[in-house]
């Protein structure tokens, strides 16, 4: 049973597993274009993450993949070695553009959506807009001015930090819907708890959500919001003292609490004990020309160069 | 011998009897257990309890019951018919332990051996004939592993009964002889008339002995191993031939208690180490969580990830 097993490096997949909702698949006949993956600029990590516009780009959906180590697929008569289950949900298009529109406040200008959402990394970016929800809900973080036919915006920090609160706010009460344990520990959702959980405060629900919403948008966004929701940071564990160095000095040692200090007057050293007959027989060995065993040990007495 | 309960379900174990005779249910009985079909990858395993009147010893040796493995086949299987026949005195019962219910006992996370599952058919049985009225005062067995320990946990499990657990006890006591041609009849008789419930077409019948050593088992193995599911159930997956020719012939499977170096395995999985948790530098102490930030604990604890690819 000692074999190893050597693990192959995996190899693309021709299917996958995927939950989905039924919005994406039950398109209707007149849609314009197919459902498309697409690789999006993760608004929390900055780094690539996929997405799957709907058909004709109205809806945004984010990719999840549930991995697990030892897990595959039976699928109808093949095998597919990864046990990657995929959940495709529908999300706000407003947090990826968010990214794209803080940038562009920098410059505190009002300026044409279309021209502040580009990313050369991800051309894809620009099919945000395309989205229903994306031109409607812009007002929710930023200011609009209309000039003629032409719309133009500018961010607002006020604003986007109210909108977040309220995504937090209905978070929470998804959250307390759904029964999700939000409480402080290690907990895990496989197990079945017998008891009833204690009531998990107002607070562990709100920072719960946050921390949830906070996978969503960026570092300092995070941060922005906590205040803004007034929970103070958690302190990290204070730092704690450097280990205590043991004392060298060339004084004996002695024991704080040596009690055999006390009864002193009754402590007497043991006569040594009597021998074992294996002992006795070692004991009486010629010993002449034998190193201590001590000398293995002790540092080696530089021979001098001739 | 009919085999039909066991060949209705060859996955799971069964257990076949004779009627009990009834002057074994007044007059004090020996008892004799060996079994069949330890060694082979091949088939069931068969453990088997012949059981008689300790006064009728002398007409059991009259049936000429001798050691199953000194016997042809054809000489078994008409001591078989004998002993059937003498149903006013001798009474057996068999357990046959399927390939699968070796193969899953053996290679379950909790490890359960080849000894202890033979043990425990063994004290299956005796405990059956107990129950079932059978007046034991001698039971005579047959070794799996050293006689005495095996005698001990026996002599403890059955107080009361005189247990005498010797090796070749098969051809020294003809009541378990008597055992071990039943026994051997139904493994012959199951190996034989094997129901394969994979979908394997018309199966090549020629495994030959069944015994790891035996050619035409290794070539008949390899011939019926899939790449994906390996054998039929026909075959003992514990064995380590059965493994082997896995290991370099079927696609590799890892489950998540094989056996690994563990520091290794442990980095694999991502796991901290235990020590790390004393250590004082935490990345967190020193703030530095803003690079590389852990995902929320909501798709931690469901294993949910962001992905860049398909």
């Amino acid at each position: 049973m000692s074999t190893k097993k050597k693990r192959s490096p995996p190899t693309e997949n021709s299917s996958w597993v995927v939950i989905a909702t039924d919005s994406i698949v039950d398109v209707p006949k007149t849609a314009t274009g197919e459902p498309t993956f697409v690789k999006l600029r993760n608004p929390s990590t900055g780094s690539a993450s996929l997405y799957l516009f709907g058909s004709g780009d109205s809806d945004l959906y984010e990719v999840k993949a549930f991995t697990e180590d030892y897990h595959s697929w039976f699928i109808g008569q093949t095998v597919q070695r990864d046990g990657r289950l995929l959940y495709i949900t529908q999300m706000d298009p407003l947090y990826l553009l968010l990214p794209y529109l803080l940038k562009a406040g920098a410059e505190g200008k009002f300026q044409p959506v279309e021209q502040v959402v580009k990313d050369e990394d991800f051309p894809g970016c620009t099919r945000l807009l395309s989205c229903t929800r994306s031109l409607k809900s812009l007002h929710h973080v930023a200011d609009e001015k209309e000039v003629g036919s032409l719309k133009f915006h500018r961010v607002s920090q006020e604003k986007t930090l109210d909108w977040l609160k309220k995504k937090v706010e209905r978070t929470v009460s998804t959250l307390r819907k759904s029964n999700i344990s939000v409480g402080g520990g290690v907990k895990s959702s496989t197990f079945i708890r017998v008891k009833q959980e204690e009531q998990a405060s107002d607070e562990d629900y709100l920072r719960y959500a946050h921390g949830l919403v906070s996978e969503y948008i960026s570092e300092d966004l995070r941060k922005d919001l906590l205040k803004h929701l007034q929970l103070p940071e958690l302190s990290s564990p204070k730092q704690e003292p450097p280990a205590k160095k043991r004392k060298l000095s060339d004084l004996p040692v002695e024991a704080k609490d040596d009690y055999t200090k006390l009864n002193s007057s009754d402590f007497t050293r043991k006569p040594p004990k009597k021998m074992t007959a294996a002992q006795k027989s070692l004991a009486k060995v010629d010993k002449t020309g034998m190193k201590s065993l001590s000398a293995f040990f002790s540092p080696k007495v530089k021979q001098e160069k001739h | 011998m009919d085999l039909g309960p066991f060949e209705a379900d060859n996955t799971v174990s069964c257990r076949l009897a004779s009627a009990i005779p009834d002057i074994c249910k007044t007059d004090d009985c020996c008892l004799g257990i060996d079994e069949a079909g330890r060694g082979p990858v091949l088939g069931p395993m068969v453990y088997g309890i012949c059981f008689c009147p300790v006064s009728k010893k002398d007409e059991l040796k009259a049936l000429k019951v001798a050691d199953s493995k000194t016997l042809t086949e054809e000489q078994r299987e008409s001591l078989f018919v004998n002993l059937d026949e003498a149903k006013s005195f001798v009474g057996w019962a068999l357990q046959v332990i399927s390939p699968n219910t070796i193969s899953t006992s053996m290679l379950q996370r909790m490890k359960y051996n080849l000894n202890a599952l033979s043990h425990d058919a063994a004290i299956g049985l005796v405990q059956f004939a107990l129950d079932s009225g059978v007046q034991l005062k001698e039971v005579f067995v047959d070794t799996v592993g050293p006689a005495e320990k095996y005698q001990d946990k026996l002599s403890q499990r059955f107080p009361g009964i005189e247990v005498t657990v010797r090796p070749k006890a098969d051809s020294l006591f003809p009541i378990v002889s008597a055992a071990s041609i039943c026994a051997k009849v139904a493994r012959d008789h199951a190996v034989k008339g094997w129901k394969f419930l994979e979908d394997l077409g018309k199966v090549d019948t020629e495994y030959g002995s069944g015994y790891p050593g035996d050619p035409k088992t290794k070539s008949w193995l390899l011939n019926y191993l899939d790449p994906v599911f390996g054998y039929p159930q026909f075959v003992r997956f514990s064995w380590s031939t059965a493994q082997t020719l896995l290991d370099s012939n079927a696609v590799p499977v890892h489950w998540d208690d094989d056996e690994e170096d563990g520091e290794k395995s442990a980095a694999r999985q991502n796991n901290t180490s235990m020590l790390s948790y004393f250590n004082r530098t935490s990345s967190q102490a020193n703030g530095d969580q803003s690079s590389g930030r852990d995902a929320h604990r909501f798709f931690t604890e469901r294993r949910l990830q962001n992905i860049s690819s398909l």
